[in-house]
């Protein structure tokens, strides 16, 4: 770094950074806001576009709509009690215990979150299904006549939800729990505070912050999942009533209470984002010293029940995979505990005879990727060293993806960006570019996050250097801040790779003929009635997303429940 | 951007090897279909269609499906006002072809005399099902029954008999165990309820088919799940089921059976090219040939039957043609036999939206789980 004069023949110092300040407000603005004001806009006008609250008053008036929203709202709060009581129970044991194997359970608990969409519950059907191997086990030990019903209803919603997402709060603790002070726990073992009180004086509301953000995110991922409830039978939801009422065109007035039920979920998601705001706007992360943690050995017995335990809720989380991995191989698999005959048709169907899938998948979360760091990594720079105006409203609006459910935003860039684009006779939405579009916006969170923990790392001492040695902020931003930050800034870019690689619900409303991911090519597939195929592209989405998290765990260390918060 | 880099690929490679102009191309190098005929059928013969247009126009077409139900398909074609990102519209309820005629979405086909006159203008009876457009916007291209399937094996544990008729679903020991797909989202459902209620009449009808509800353990999101949820044995038996759909899972190796009952709704998967459409002569030569012994094998080795009189769905001993023709019940064509049908298009028509309504409140909004 030898800056002999660097900042001497640079243009106006204000120019260049104003200028990408614009592009990225604009970028927003455009591929952001203005889509959410779109479905707003869509709810509140009729077909003639009149103002009207004739929507909202047909869906508060309809006893299926009344009943879709409390049973999703009574789902959502179902699910984060019990991906509360699961994973706050094992993010204790794996920080504050030593056993057999806690190493490889820690490992395991990131396992379940990479299940695909639909790809879980239908691994799930083929193993807790009425059809599935556990009910003909009993069928044919027990003589049973009709099969017990695991899953077909709230009840399996709730189960495939949870054993899906407790690992978000799970991760979210684990964080929290590293970062408090012993010393502060011994202070309060000092003045006699034991035990329970202990956890609720001190412990809890130290995780408290982390723990809500993940709590958030597992209401908001449940609340807008329709793949489970449908594949389940559950219709009376509010995210499988959008979709359902979206994808039948015919009827008008069903279209239009999609998009009023899509402008609602938004308007719930604010609301909820708002009430946790103070815990999930990005974390002041300048106590980002994680403590050294004193693990307490447990006895045999403790031991032996707390391997038990945890080898017991892996088991039950890895039943997808179990079922997913024997579905992609099995042919003609009905009414036997495991299928009789095996094949690699539906691998060879899905990789050699149509590629399109995963080079697509690739190719668009890649370039989602790329977008999101053009767009991300100045946001976090912006958020972490300047205090130029609208950085709240930036952070704000950051964070507001994450809450936004991915039904919403697919139908919201599909009305949208449905216009003639100028001097091109067809709308953007014509155009296999939207997607990668789409993901970027949709994963943006995670490359500024990621970003912004390194920048706040990087002492600023070491740009101040770089300046007074004449380098200008553009120039001192790529010779030192860069190269410190880089390692956020993959960490942030490879989660944003994995999670484009399994978005499922944007994507499925923009996607057209030869534009297909494998998300959307398992949807088709499934939807085609070919579940092994999907079967086929979702073990080889789970080894692609199981690889990332290996080398993000590399990469990144203990630090992956930032992620998600 | 990539589609038209990869058309351009295409045009200059097809240019070099046959040495053509390429305005001299008797047809596109593009086909895109929408539609809800299942992807076991239309890839098939997207397949059959781009070897044949190798052949005889010396093209090489890019085909692509775009998989959508009945409803959404129409709902898609709405939307895109004359522009549409497909060139042929396949399957479904023919009235949805007249509307979209009515809103000329639709351009007429123009097909060669023969090949028009080859096909009967309808069948059935006491009502008939049109098999072609009598302004010639729409073609039928296969005739297929919408019936119901049953796993034997689930079915003899439960004690019940097989199905043979409609009324065979509403035995108590079903309970539960019966699939279906709302009328409000899939053609052939909906189909199969107007089936029923103009067999039963309104009130007895509804009646019926609250019946069935009660007995109804699973509504499936699309029509296609049904099917595949009784292959696998989740549930016993299911409702309003094309004979394709599930002959399909009968090749994937499950063991499942199809029964049309008297009065099932058949079909005639009508097929249409889209006014604006960017390939319309590939569109065409596609409908041709799919109406040439050539087509209608692709249709008669996969449990659909043939539209014109002029062929059987036959085949050698342990042929897939001949394993159709035993899994739906010995029949070869539909112009062998008297067809029953009481389905009225008309009156189809005119209720298709006061059944959807009906279904909602009546049955969708009280329907709970068995």
């Amino acid at each position: 770094m030898t800056n002999t004069g660097g900042g001497l023949g640079a243009p106006p110092r204000t120019a260049l950074p104003a200028l990408g300040v614009a592009a990225i407000w604009l970028f927003l603005l455009v591929f952001l806001v203005y889509p959410l004001a779109r479905i707003f806009y869509d709810a509140v006008t009729d077909e003639a576009g009149r103002l009207t609250v004739a929507h909202f008053v047909e869906f508060a008036r309809d006893r299926f709509y009344q009943r879709s929203l409390v049973n999703s709202l009574l789902l959502g709060l179902g699910t984060v009690a019990a991906t509360s009581a699961l994973g706050f129970a094992i993010a204790f044991l794996l920080v504050r215990y030593e056993f057999v194997g806690r190493n490889l359970f820690s490992y395991l608990t990131l396992i379940p979150i990479i299940s695909p969409p639909l790809v879980g519950v239908l691994g799930f059907t083929f193993i807790m299904g009425r059809a599935g191997t556990v009910n003909v086990l009993l069928m044919d030990w027990f003589d049973l006549v009709r099969p017990i019903n695991f899953v077909y209803g709230v009840h399996g919603v709730l189960l495939v939800e949870t054993l899906h997402l407790f690992p978000m709060i799970t991760l979210n603790v684990v964080d929290a729990l590293a970062k408090i002070d012993p010393a502060l726990e011994e202070a309060a073992e000092s003045v006699g505070a034991r035990g329970w009180r202990k956890l609720r004086t001190i412990t809890l509301p130290l995780t408290t912050p982390g723990y809500a953000a993940g709590a958030l995110l597992v209401f908001i991922w449940t609340f807008s999942d329709f793949a489970t409830p449908l594949v389940l039978g559950v219709h009376d939801l509010l995210a499988a009533q959008a979709y359902l009422n979206i994808v039948q065109f015919v009827d008008r007035r069903l279209f239009r209470m999609g998009i009023v039920i899509s402008a609602l979920m938004v308007v719930l998601a604010l609301g909820f984002l708002i009430a946790a705001r103070q815990y999930v706007a990005i974390k002041d992360y300048s106590s980002l010293a994680y403590s050294r943690v004193a693990r307490r050995r447990l006895s045999g017995l403790r031991q032996a029940l707390v391997v038990v335990f945890l080898s017991l809720v892996m088991l039950a989380s890895f039943v997808p995979y179990l079922g997913v991995a024997l579905a992609s191989v099995g042919r003609g698999w009905s009414l036997t505990p495991f299928p009789v005959q095996y094949t690699l048709h539906y691998f060879e169907r899905v990789i050699v005879e149509t590629p399109k899938y995963i080079l697509n998948s690739f190719l668009y979360s890649a370039l989602a990727v790329a977008i999101g760091i053009a767009v991300g990594v100045p946001i976090a720079w912006l958020l972490a060293r300047t205090r130029i105006p609208g950085r709240d409203t930036l952070d704000g609006l950051n964070t507001l993806i994450l809450a936004i459910p991915g039904t919403a935003i697919g139908i919201a860039y599909v009305r949208a960006f449905h216009f003639d684009l100028p001097g091109l006779d067809r709308g953007l939405t014509s155009f296999w570019i939207i997607l990668p579009l789409v993901l970027a916006i949709r994963r943006l969170p995670y490359t500024v996050r990621g970003s912004y923990a390194s920048l706040l790392l990087v002492h600023r001492s070491l740009e101040e250097a770089a300046a007074s040695v004449g380098a200008t902020g553009v120039r001192s931003f790529r010779d030192v801040t860069l190269p410190l930050v880089w390692r956020g800034v993959l960490v942030g870019a490879l989660f944003s790779f994995m999670t484009s690689l399994q978005e499922a619900s944007a994507v499925l409303f923009l996607s057209l003929g030869g534009w297909e991911t494998m998300t959307v090519g398992i949807f088709s597939f499934y939807i085609a009635g070919s579940a092994n195929e999907a079967a086929a592209l979702g073990v080889i989405l789970i080894l692609v997303a199981a690889l990332s998290v290996v080398v993000i765990n590399r990469v990144a260390g203990a630090r992956m429940g930032g992620m998600f918060g | 951007m990539r589609k038209i880099a990869l058309t351009v690929l295409v045009m200059v490679l097809v240019a070099l090897a046959s040495g053509a102009a390429l305005a001299q191309a008797p047809i596109e190098s593009e086909l895109v279909l929408i539609t809800p005929v299942s992807k076991f059928i239309h890839d098939a013969a997207l397949k059959a269609f781009a070897d044949y247009a190798r052949e005889r126009y010396g093209v090489t077409v890019k085909t692509s499906g775009l998989p959508a139900g009945t409803p959404v398909a129409y709902g898609r074609i709405v939307e895109w006002k004359g522009k549409p990102e497909a060139d042929i519209f396949w399957g479904g309820e023919s009235a949805l072809f007249e509307k979209l005629a009515d809103q000329r979405l639709l351009q007429k086909l123009e097909l060669s005399r023969e090949l028009w006159d080859s096909i009967p203008p309808a069948i059935g009876k006491p009502k008939p099902i049109h098999l072609k457009d009598k302004d010639g916007y729409w073609v039928g291209t296969a005739l297929e029954p919408y019936g119901l399937v049953y796993h034997p094996r689930r079915i003899q544990r439960l004690g019940v008999p097989e199905p043979k008729d409609w009324d065979d679903l509403l035995n108590p020991k079903l309970k539960g165990e019966v699939a279906q797909c709302a009328p409000t989202r899939s053609s052939s459902s909906n189909a199969t309820y107007e089936v029923i209620l103009s067999m039963y009449g309104e009130d007895k009808g509804w009646e019926w088919l609250r019946k069935l509800a009660a007995n109804t353990g699973h509504f499936t999101a699309r029509s296609r799940d049904v099917p595949t949820v009784v292959a696998k044995g989740e549930y016993a038996a299911g409702f309003a089921v094309p004979s394709y759909m599930a002959f399909e899972e009968k090749l994937a190796g499950f063991d499942l059976k199809f029964v049309a009952p008297r009065n099932a709704f058949v079909t005639p998967e009508p097929m249409a090219i889209l006014a604006g459409a960017r390939n319309p002569r590939a569109a065409r030569a596609f409908i041709e040939f799919l109406l040439t012994e050539r087509g209608q094998m692709v249709f008669m080795e996969r449990g659909l039957f043939p539209i014109t009189p002029k062929y059987k769905v036959q085949g050698s001993p342990g042929s897939t043609a001949e394993l159709a023709v035993q899994f739906t019940g010995g029949l070869r064509s539909y112009f062998d036999t008297e067809v029953s049908n009481v389905y009225d298009e008309g009156i189809a028509a005119k209720r298709s939206e006061a059944l959807k309504i009906r279904f909602r409140s009546e049955i969708e909004a009280v329907w709970k789980k068995p």
